[in-house]
């Protein structure tokens, strides 16, 4: 019984507590690395794994952090877990690290990260806010997915790089279709993001301002 | 105890800042060898591309392994100052373009690196670098020239910000391949390329701009011309050169046959 | 001088922290419902890029860049210490925002009252921390260049924050989707903001 509860609370990021969506968290260093699908999922991976394990530092730290300076010694982990997951791009994935270029760093003032943690991780144990933490991550991801395909593929007519919409249907083959740049310009992130709001709260009508 | 002493804080804050900044010094050090390779590897890349070599149809062969291309082709790399004159000791493959950017900008000394080639034919090409800035940010890339020092054999670039779609199309294959063969001579007259809006027409140093990223398209135009001002020297002087032995060489042939 | 101008204006509109880069956004939408708390935001946020900006300059330039420590001793020539920058910037960012709030609390306790609720939002600001990580990125070439940028990138910001409250304040009149209220039509104004200050980017100055 106690499981099956934890298990609806951990699970609400993904839908009904969404930190995009309905929080209204992290939305600043999200937007940019949209255009395509890769970047979007590596950025998610790096929110996801930072927001779990500062979460877990910070709540095994929470007894001890002197109030004062809590803002600063929280900032201090988490931008550690951020220039760690940044250092191992540059030397494993040099070409995602340069397509994401500043974003890694604003992983640090992502607010789904802070918010979590001043939320959560300050007053409960190790382990649940590993796991809160983890599912704000993928809840953020999965948002971000959504935007990133519809960016990609209406924008560039690809998904993950590979050609999706038939070459032959270009018009510069001799078909009827054009990719549509205005999807690769950042505003249309926050317009799509608009449209998901819409249909979230069309199917859920419980969420309210 | 009492954690809102200001001992404790000050204490607990600088073991805090301690062992951070110790596990995240180890870290770079671990990793600092392999992010250092893939910058050498990248910029490696990029001056083979610009000699055409590792393509498959004007793509870049993913499979290609650069460091052992770029070994293989380049035989000399050396550096030249603002007067042409090349200079003894200076590695030119770690020259930071953005420091001689600045110096260009600001007219001071430069030192700037010229790559040699050989190609699988036999000829050779003389690789040079330009750096600028584009709309958001830094435009850097390679350009080579041919034996004949009037013809572009290849040409790529790079940018660290250009939009994607737009401006940061100029380090697409599409777009950089159109430099092959362009001519840098005008009526005699040395010129740098020039890359205009709706179709290159029949200009011989003329390249497509990228429609809806003027800014971008005019910015690389004036860096590759800012860059060719210092280069423009000595493949002068090489020009010359080949002229002045071709006569020669004609010359001699002229008074065999007499 | 007029590279400077040119570097103010560019970084009003044409770089604007929130319509070209989003970055902001959180406080952005949650503080963004009258007109009057969002330019009290807005103030704070100029006051704190113009002087952290030049603040973490300094710090990049003669501790963090590879070889920045060369003015201490020739031997740590080859001292990289580059990968520290997002702590060292972060630290800078929250340890003045403390202390502003410190000062205003103790010696200007009116002000303190309508600015001082915002100051501990923006030590998580990503505009202030973007500010200084674009700052490194685009290579500044001196203290006043990273004084104007940040200068103009908060100017920006207030005029992005109190053009979107104006509109919020107007948007409780109108007729809008239920689904759609506030947070959805929040991000699609904003998109739509994004695009009008695109025709910015054709500004040669």
């Amino acid at each position: 019984m106690q499981k099956k509860m934890n298990k609806d609370i951990y699970t609400k990021p993904l839908f009904k507590n969404n930190p995009i969506t309905v929080l209204v968290l992290g939305i600043c260093s999200s937007l940019a690395v949209t255009v395509q699908l890769k970047g979007a999922l590596v950025m998610a991976l790096s929110v996801t794994l930072v927001t779990a394990f500062s979460s877990l530092i910070i709540s095994l730290m929470r007894n001890s952090i002197p109030n004062r300076v809590r803002i600063i010694v929280q900032l201090v982990v988490v931008a550690m877990f951020v220039i760690l997951i940044d250092q191992v791009l540059k030397a494993f994935s040099y070409d995602t690290s340069k397509m994401l270029s500043v974003y890694i760093g604003l992983i640090i003032t992502n607010c789904i990260i802070m918010g979590r943690i001043e939320a959560f991780a300050l007053g409960n144990r190790p382990w649940p806010s590993f796991v809160d933490g983890a599912f704000n991550g993928l809840g953020y991801g999965l948002v971000l997915a959504i935007v990133a395909f519809f960016r990609e593929l209406l924008g560039s007519g690809t998904l993950f790089g590979f050609q999706i919409i038939p070459q032959t249907w270009y018009i510069e083959n001799g078909g009827w279709y054009s990719n549509n740049g205005l999807m690769i310009l950042p505003p249309m992130a926050l317009i799509l993001l608009g449209c998901v709001v819409w249909v979230q709260r069309s199917i859920d009508k419980e969420i309210e301002e | 105890m009492n954690t809102n002493s200001n001992k404790y804080t000050i204490i607990y804050t600088t073991i805090l800042v301690v062992v951070v900044a110790a596990v995240l010094a180890i870290v770079a050090s671990v990793l600092k060898p392999r992010q250092t390779a893939n910058i050498e590897l990248e910029q490696m890349k990029t001056i083979m591309l610009a000699a055409n070599i590792g393509e498959v149809d004007g793509q870049p062969d993913k499979t290609a392994d650069y460091k052992a291309l770029y070994e293989k082709h380049i035989t000399r790399a050396y550096v030249i100052d603002q007067n042409g004159k090349q200079l003894e000791g200076v590695d030119a493959f770690h020259i930071d373009l953005k420091t001689q950017f600045n110096a260009i900008k600001n007219g001071g000394d430069v030192t700037l690196p010229v790559y040699e080639c050989a190609l699988d034919d036999g000829s050779m090409v003389t690789i040079f670098p330009c750096y600028g800035t584009g709309l958001w940010g830094a435009i850097w890339g390679y350009i080579s020239v041919k034996e004949d020092c009037t013809t572009i054999n290849g040409a790529v670039f790079a940018h660290a910000s250009e939009t994607p779609g737009l401006g940061g199309e100029i380090a697409q294959p599409w777009f950089y391949n159109q430099f092959d063969n362009k001519v840098l001579e005008v009526n005699g007259q040395f010129a740098s390329v020039k890359i205009v809006k709706g179709g290159a027409g029949s200009d011989l140093n003329g390249v497509d701009a990228i429609s809806g990223a003027t800014i971008t398209s005019t910015a690389l135009q004036k860096t590759i011309a800012q860059w060719m001002d210092y280069y423009k020297g000595s493949l002068e002087l090489a020009k010359a050169i080949i002229t002045l032995s071709e006569g020669l060489s004609n010359s001699e042939n002229a008074e065999k046959d007499e | 001088m007029i590279d400077y101008i040119n570097l103010f204006i560019k970084s009003i509109f044409v770089d604007n922290m929130i319509f070209a880069f989003f970055l902001g956004m959180c406080s952005f939408l949650a503080v963004s419902k009258n007109v009057k708390t969002a330019a009290g935001l807005g103030f704070a946020v100029i006051f704190v890029l113009a002087v952290t900006l030049p603040l973490n300059y300094i710090l990049f330039e003669y501790l963090l860049k590879p070889g920045a420590l060369q003015w201490l001793s020739p031997d740590f020539a080859s001292l990289d210490l580059s990968f520290l920058s997002y702590i060292v910037y972060i630290a800078t960012i929250a340890a003045f925002v403390q202390i502003v709030e410190m000062v205003v609390e103790k010696f200007a306790p009116g002000l303190y009252s309508s600015l001082g609720i915002f100051l501990p939002l923006i030590a998580v600001n990503c505009a202030i921390l973007g500010g200084s990580l674009f700052m490194e990125q685009r290579g500044y070439a001196n203290v006043g260049e990273a004084f104007t940028f940040g200068l103009g990138s908060g100017i920006g910001w207030f005029l992005a924050i109190v053009a979107m409250a104006a509109i919020r304040e107007k948007l409780a009149y109108s007729n809008i989707p239920k689904p759609l209220k506030g947070l959805g039509i929040s991000y699609i104004i904003t998109g739509l903001m994004g695009i009008a200050f695109m025709s910015f980017m054709g500004i040669k100055l």
